[in-house]
C-alpha cells in the first residue's frame, strides 16, 4: 500500500510548486517533504525544470517592431484627432 | 472615476510588448510571424480597449487576445505535429503514481540538468505540442495563475492542470534524453535501493 502523505504530497506537486494550494495543504505538503526524501527529490527536481524554463523565457522584442507598432497607434490617433 | 481616467490604456498595453513578443516567439516558433502576431495583437487590442475595464487584469487580457489571434490567424497555416499528445483520455494523476523510483537517480538526473544549457531547454519546450507549450509557458515563464490560464487558453482550470502536469511529464523525459545523449546522465537504473526505493514504492 502507498503511503497516503506520499500519495498526496506527488499528486499536488505541481500545485504546491505553483502556489496553488490553501495554506493548510501548503503546511502539511511541506512538512511532509522535510521527512521524506523520495518525495523531496521528485520536489527539487521539478522545481529546477520550472526555474530553467523561467530562465530561458525572456526575449525584447526588436526595436523595428516597435516602431512599427507605435506608428500604427499615432497614424490612428491622427485619424481620430481630425474626424 | 478619477482611476479610470488616469488609466493609460496605451502606456499600459505597451509595457507588455516584450512579454507578448517572447510569448508569440514559443507560440509561433518564428521570429517574422511572432512579429506579426504582436502586431496584430496590438491593433485587435486597441481597436477593442473600451472592452477593457479598468483594474482588471490587463495583462491577461492581451494574451487572451493574442492567442486568439494566433489561433485564428496562424495556426492554421503552420503543420503541427499531429495532436496525438494532446490530452488523451490517460489518467495523468495515475500516470504520476510510476514517476517514483529510488532517490540516487532523481539526484543523477537533476545533477544532469545542471548541464543543459538554455538553447537545449528551449528546443525541448518548442517540440512539446502547443496547448502543452503555452500552459508550460505561461505558468513558468509569466507567472500566471492556474485560473488567468483557463482564461488565456479558453479552458476549464481542470484542462490546465493536466496540460501542465503532462506538458512538464514530456519536458522532463526529454530533457533526460538531452542528458543523455550528451552522456550527463545514465539512463538505466543503476543499484535500485541503495538510496531507498520510493516511499510509494517501499510500502
Amino acid at each position: 500500500m502507498p503511503k497516503p502523505e506520499c500519495e498526496e504530497a506527488l499528486d499536488r506537486l505541481f500545485e504546491y510548486i505553483d502556489h496553488e494550494l490553501p495554506d493548510e495543504e501548503i503546511h502539511r505538503i511541506g512538512d511532509h517533504l522535510k521527512t521524506c526524501p523520495p518525495c523531496e527529490a521528485e520536489h527539487q527536481i521539478n522545481e529546477k525544470i520550472k526555474r530553467l524554463v523561467n530562465r530561458t523565457g525572456h526575449d525584447e522584442a526588436p526595436d523595428e517592431l516597435r516602431m512599427r507598432i507605435l506608428a500604427t497607434i499615432r497614424a490612428s490617433r491622427d485619424v481620430g484627432a481630425t474626424d | 472615476m478619477s482611476d479610470v481616467a488616469e488609466f493609460d490604456f496605451e502606456t499600459e498595453a505597451l509595457s507588455y510588448m516584450d512579454q507578448l513578443y517572447a510569448a508569440a516567439l514559443r507560440m509561433t516558433r518564428n521570429g517574422a510571424d511572432a512579429e506579426d502576431l504582436v502586431q496584430e495583437t496590438f491593433a485587435k487590442a486597441f481597436a477593442a480597449q473600451d472592452k477593457f475595464t479598468p483594474g482588471t487584469n490587463l495583462k491577461a487580457w492581451l494574451y487572451r487576445i493574442q492567442t486568439n489571434a494566433f489561433i485564428n490567424t496562424y495556426r492554421k497555416k503552420q503543420r503541427e505535429p499531429k495532436r496525438s499528445d494532446a490530452e488523451s483520455v490517460e489518467d495523468w494523476q495515475l500516470a504520476a503514481a510510476a514517476e517514483h523510483t529510488s532517490t540516487g537517480l532523481v539526484s543523477a538526473e537533476d545533477t544532469a540538468l545542471d548541464g543543459l544549457g538554455d538553447e537545449e531547454i528551449r528546443r525541448a519546450l518548442s517540440e512539446l505540442s502547443e496547448d502543452f507549450r503555452m500552459a508550460v509557458y505561461l505558468s513558468d515563464v509569466e507567472g500566471f495563475a492556474y485560473k488567468e490560464i483557463a482564461q488565456i487558453m479558453d479552458t476549464p482550470v481542470g484542462t490546465v492542470m493536466s496540460r501542465l502536469h503532462r506538458g512538464r511529464k514530456l519536458l522532463r523525459e526529454k530533457l533526460r534524453d538531452y542528458a543523455a545523449e550528451r552522456g550527463l546522465y545514465e539512463r538505466t537504473p543503476v543499484k535500485k535501493n541503495k538510496d531507498g526505493e520510493a516511499c510509494r514504492a517501499q510500502a
